[in-house]
């Protein structure tokens, strides 16, 4: 007899099949934890983890603990559908997190879309599926978003710029990049500015001064970036190297706040939907405390996509009650609000059609040399997301 | 003016580490396909050793050089020693196993995360006036390192006696063994020398604008460029670097800017088509490969 249990428990563990019922609600994440891209992906994802951990601390959502699996997909896609897969078949995931590349959508929407399990995207850009009308299994809490991250950008540069505004543009060489600085390019022109130059500049590139030297040539008083921060960094660097005095303004990914200090350039400006630390909120502190408490490799500055990510799945589980299965959850999420406590400028509002947020605010810092700090230079400003 | 800087830096950078293809290829006709990720372990090093000597960033650097001499010494000893006999095929497969290992340590060790030496040192990277072209510091050290790396290997392998016997080695290491030189001595010699440019490179490289672990493709970038010059020969490296380079700088500026992913690559198919030897290669040798 005993021998029996234990060949079945063994075949059960083989096969991955649970040995009781799930006790626990079981989300499942793939992210690119390893490989280059990790830079940006596992701070957040690490933030998430926090956030979560920290939650079941405090007795879990409805009674019931959170299980947070995850997995390493190296910015893989074929690695990303493979744990997809066996997040939903043998993990018995309700909910899916991706945090990683945009190349790891395609496959992970597809496996989600076949076990109709409802799929989160909490620190990779949102897709064009969760803004309206939306996919109605893919949500996104992501802070960066196409097209109004170059609105509010250039209506900051307008609104700061004394006399005429000839601006240049610098991308990376890949998909999202490009495209969102093409649109900055059409949108300065219908905003009476003068585009001079637009630099698309490969990722593996040993000198940035040969594409700053171009740009720079070109005359520019304004240069905007939306790329990945090593982009905007090292040609902002670059054009200071050939004695361009002139403003830039920059996308505020998760690496801004440690970077602004090093850079100490009052005229470097960065824009972003998530409040800078140096704000000093509540939320803030929690968040110190509890990357310091876990003893986290990553600087708590950059956990906010994270925090966020972990918010919106406390909520969503709240809202969905126990026991929860994919489909509770999915119709919780299309009513959801949540009260980012002051991490964005207004709450992450869902409805039916639209899974990215009815309306999206920016901040604007830069490095103030006379305070020796980090400086708001633009509060919250709104556009409603149509 | 400035134009000319920019060719003058970039191809500093491809000629410091593409002279490390040309050393292990030309004593032991090995293609060493992880010395990109060999280049990028110095810089990790200089990271090492700025906490291990704070304040004192001559000495942290130092050190770091040293370490990255041993390690090219230690990847003889403990890898590719033991490939020596071996099918050409099997020591280059282990340089890739190489440097899939080096990428995936350096980010269980120090993350993923962008990386500022020059900020763990303490040191400032402050523009440079050549009359209307600027230059930053570590810029121009990097100018200044390649010169002198190529001066001092130039008069080493022409003058020196481990130089002479190296060369002795590439021609014919069976008769170089017959008159006692110790073959070994010499493959690891090669591999410690090697490793030092490359790591000179990632170094000066990081110091300059900081690197991330992607900083390898900037290794196999400078590949074409020895290959131009011909696989065998340390002029030719400096000569490959100078035209890839210029053809990057000059399509950047005046052709479109994507074309510098690409043009090191069509720099080398035209010279594979024209003298698949390089400029300066030995044509005897290529044909063996």
């Amino acid at each position: 007899m005993f021998k029996k249990t234990l060949l079945g428990t063994i075949l059960a563990s083989a096969l991955g099949l649970p040995a009781v019922a799930q006790d626990a609600y079981v989300i499942g994440l793939t992210g690119a934890l390893t490989g280059p891209p990790s830079s940006t992906y596992a701070p957040a994802v690490e933030g998430l983890r926090i956030y979560i951990d920290r939650v079941n601390a405090s007795g879990g959502v409805n009674g019931k603990p959170i299980k947070l699996i995850l997995e390493d997909d190296g910015a893989q896609p074929s690695k990303a559908a493979a744990n997809t897969k066996k997040l939903i078949t043998q993990d018995k995931a309700v909910l899916l997190v991706n945090a990683s590349l945009s190349s790891t959508y395609a496959p992970m929407v597809a496996e989600s879309k076949n076990a109709q399990v409802p799929l989160l995207f909490a620190s990779g850009v949102c897709p064009q599926s969760v803004y309206p009308p939306a996919d109605p299994l893919q949500f996104c809490t992501t802070g960066y978003a196409a097209n109004y991250d170059s609105q509010a950008a250039l209506d900051f540069v307008k609104a700061n710029a004394k006399g005429a505004v000839k601006i240049g543009f610098a991308a990376m060489a890949i998909p999202l990049s490009r495209g969102e600085i093409d649109h900055a390019e059409s949108l300065s022109k219908t905003m009476g500015m003068t585009p001079v130059d637009k630099e698309v500049i490969p990722p593996p590139t040993a000198d940035y001064t040969p594409f700053a030297t171009k740009l720079k040539d070109a005359g520019p008083n304004w240069v905007y970036s939306w790329a990945p921060w090593v982009t905007q960094v090292r040609t902002f660097e670059a054009l200071r190297k050939l004695g361009w005095k002139d403003a830039m303004i920059a996308w505020a990914h998760l690496e801004s706040e440690t970077e602004l200090p090093r850079l100490k350039d009052d005229r470097f400006y960065v824009i972003g939907a998530n409040a800078l630390f140096q704000d000093d909120l509540p939320v803030h502190k929690e968040i110190i405390e509890a990357a310091k408490k876990a003893d986290s490799k990553y600087p708590p500055t950059m956990m906010t996509e994270g925090w966020i990510g972990g918010m919106a799945i406390e909520a969503a589980l709240k809202a969905a009650g126990w026991p929860a299965d994919a489909a509770r959850i999915r119709n919780a999420m299309e009513t959801m609000k949540l009260d980012t406590k002051g991490l964005r400028g207004s709450v992450i509002e869902w409805t039916k059609d639209n899974h990215f947020r009815t309306r999206l605010d920016y901040r604007v810092y830069r490095w103030d040399s006379a305070k020796s700090s980090i400086v708001r230079v633009q509060d919250w400003k709104s556009y409603a997301v149509k | 003016m400035q134009l000319v800087v920019n060719i003058l830096v970039l191809a500093s950078i491809y000629a410091l580490i593409a002279c490390g293809y040309v050393l292990i290829y030309r004593v032991s006709r090995v293609l060493n396909l992880a010395h990109g990720e060999l280049m990028m372990l110095g810089a990790y090093l200089v990271l090492a050793t700025a906490s291990l000597f704070d304040q004192h960033p001559a000495l942290a650097l130092a050190a770091a050089v040293f370490l990255s001499l041993v390690s090219g010494g230690l990847v003889y000893v403990f890898l590719m020693r033991k490939m020596t006999g071996e099918m050409v095929l099997a020591a280059i497969l282990t340089t890739v196993a190489l440097g899939i290992f080096i990428k995936g340590m350096v980010v269980l060790i120090w993350s993923a995360q962008q990386q500022y030496p020059a900020q763990a040192l303490g040191v400032s990277n402050p523009s440079l006036s050549i009359g209307v072209a600027s230059i930053s510091l570590w810029s121009a050290a990097l100018v200044g390192v390649t010169a002198s790396t190529y001066a001092s290997l130039f008069v080493f392998l022409r003058f020196g006696r481990w130089g002479m016997r190296m060369r002795a080695a590439g021609q014919n290491p069976l008769l170089a063994a017959q008159r006692g030189i110790n073959l070994h001595g010499i493959y690891a010699l090669a591999w410690c020398l090697s490793t030092l440019t490359g790591a000179c490179a990632g170094i000066l490289m990081a110091l300059d604008s900081g690197f991330t672990v992607n900083m390898p493709v900037i290794g196999l970038k400078a590949f074409p460029a020895a290959l131009v010059g011909g696989l065998d020969s340390l002029g030719g490296a400096l000569l490959g670097a100078l035209i890839v380079a210029s053809a990057e700088v000059l399509l950047i500026y005046y052709v479109d800017p994507l074309l510098s992913d690409v043009v090191p690559f069509l720099v080398l198919i035209a010279m594979l088509i024209v003298r698949p030897w390089g400029l300066f290669g030995t044509r005897e040798e290529l044909d063996r490969v």
